[in-house]
């Protein structure tokens, strides 16, 4: 089982209108008309926009090396800094992964912007993000539930370009993947196509955690998913 | 004269697009930008003024309170569009060229990026305050940018960049501009740029938002 794929409905996810205006900036149930309004209706159609897909591979050959703050799986190296390496120290094994919400979203919100329907198509973008988002919140409780059936405990999600990890590095993360795996590719600047995707890690092994909100780990004061989901379980920094 | 222009630029701060629309709650049944814009017109006063007493004057206004926090993005793309209703009507002075815009920004996403969102806030606030804007888009790279400003000789340029692997390239853009075109006035921004790195790469104005840029190019041509 080292390779795991998935494939998502929208409707299997939990994006709701109310986590959408949050992400928008107001307080759920609280954002005038007509952001509702438009939330629903690219709600209602994000099911036609959507290939929602995702996976992992899990590597047991791995170790962190406290020292220089880099994590080593299967030969390969990730200089994955001190934040990081702290919050996976005690992992026997570590989960890549990878998730998409397909191409259809984003073209969709650019498409909107283009016509001059800026609202919609801002709403369309960040509908995009949370699908995304929500998608690898299910992949990540169903490798929790496959490993707390071993005994075993998950971390929270690590990505490149977060807490210091060279959003650079996605380049060896995806050599652990079959090529157009889930359909997303790397560009040379390490900007995965379709847009609204997510790649990192996530560890594995007895004596490790998910702590939940993991903001306060992160500088990146500015961020708009800032205290945002400490309600939720937030694998963001 | 100035009460109409008072409410018009009301209307684009709160972005009150027109009659029909039903934002924001408390202006539901108000005239909008949209008609206010066409009555101010149709009685004759001068474009210039519709223009930069009222509807650039409501722009500002939003993108200082964006800058604050007061305000999040879907206002700011609500006054957007009640601006871009609204110069619908000044358009055919700006066509005959009764009414000149204050310079040209060309703008763009660098190469290697494909993140829009950011550069087309910056965009609509450019527009909004006076600006022509030409957005050459996503992934652009500094041959495209050069064309863009020998078209529009004179112009002022945006480039854009979200991921670190990308601003890199707004190193590589800025100096094959500087290059070609020396006096060019380059503007950058997007998530991981910094005012360091401004300096580093030779840029001459960096802004964590769009109305530092709309301050900036004011400056420039004032
Ligand atoms: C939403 C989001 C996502 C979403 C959607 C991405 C998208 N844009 O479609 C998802 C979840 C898919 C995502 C994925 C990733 N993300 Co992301 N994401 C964000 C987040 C939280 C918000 C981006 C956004 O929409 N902002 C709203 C817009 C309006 O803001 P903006 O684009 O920054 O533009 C504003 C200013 O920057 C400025 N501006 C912009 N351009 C210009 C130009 C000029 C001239 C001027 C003056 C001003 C200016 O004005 C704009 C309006 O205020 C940011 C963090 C943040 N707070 O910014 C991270 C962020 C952009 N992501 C980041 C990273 C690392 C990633 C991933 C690589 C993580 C991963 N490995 O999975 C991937 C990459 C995706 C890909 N396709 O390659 C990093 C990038 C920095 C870096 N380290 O390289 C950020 C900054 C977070 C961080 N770590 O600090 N992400």
């Amino acid at each position: 089982m080292e390779l795991q794929e998935y494939n998502y409905r929208f409707d299997e996810l939990e994006v709701s209108t109310d986590i959408i205006e949050k992400f928008m900036g107001y307080q759920p149930g609280q954002a005038p008309e007509p952001m509702p309004q438009l939330i629903r209706e690219v709600l209602n159609q994000a099911h036609d926009l959507c290939d929602i897909r995702g996976g992992y591979v899990i590597k047991q050959d791995i170790a962190v090396n406290r020292d220089d703050k880099t994590l080593h799986i299967h030969g390969v190296e990730f200089d994955v800094k001190k934040i990081i390496t702290n919050q996976l120290k005690k992992m026997d094994a570590t989960a890549l992964f990878v998730c998409t919400a397909g191409p259809g979203i984003s073209n969709y919100s650019k498409e909107l912007m283009h016509e001059g329907d800026f609202i919609k198509g801002y709403i369309a973008d960040v509908v995009g993000s949370e699908i995304v988002e929500s998608a690898m919140d299910k992949i990540q409780a169903d490798l929790e539930n496959q490993m707390e059936s071993q005994g075993l405990h998950i971390t929270d999600r690590y990505s490149p370009g977060y807490c210091g990890w060279s959003v650079g590095e996605q380049q060896k993360l995806f050599s652990f993947f079959p090529q157009d795996f889930c359909g997303i590719t790397l560009t040379a600047s390490s900007l995965m196509q379709p847009i609204k995707s997510v790649s990192g890690v996530i560890g594995i092994g007895e004596n490790v955690r998910r702590k939940g909100y993991v903001c306060n780990l992160c500088d990146m004061v500015n961020c708009i998913y800032r205290e945002k989901k400490e309600t939720k379980k937030a694998d963001r920094c | 004269m100035e009460e109409l222009y008072g409410k018009i630029a009301h209307c684009v701060e709160f972005g009150k697009i027109n009659l029909a629309s039903p934002y924001p709650p408390d202006m539901k049944g108000q005239e909008g930008a949209d008609e206010l814009t066409k009555k101010a017109i149709d009685e004759g006063f001068p474009p210039e003024e519709v223009l930069k007493k009222g509807l650039v004057v409501g722009m500002e206004k939003i993108g200082v309170k964006f800058r604050e926090n007061k305000v999040f993005v879907p206002q700011v793309l609500m006054s957007a569009k009640a601006m871009s209703t609204a110069m619908e009507h000044l358009r055919p002075f700006f066509e005959s060229g009764a009414v000149k815009r204050k310079g040209i920004f060309v703008i763009g996403t660098v190469a290697g990026d494909l993140h829009d969102i950011g550069k087309n806030l910056v965009s609509m606030m450019v527009k909004g305050s006076g600006f022509e804007v030409v957005d050459l888009g996503t992934d652009v790279n500094g041959q495209q940018f050069i064309e863009a400003i020998k078209q529009h000789p004179g112009c002022y340029v945006g480039l854009s960049a979200l991921l670190t692997t990308t601003m890199v390239n707004m190193e590589k853009i800025v100096a094959e501009i500087k290059a070609a075109v020396p006096d060019t006035k380059i503007l950058i921004g997007g998530a991981p740029v910094s005012e360091e790195f401004k300096e580093k790469i030779h840029a001459d104005f960096y802004s964590r938002d769009p109305q530092g840029a709309v301050d900036f190019l004011n400056r420039s041509v004032a």
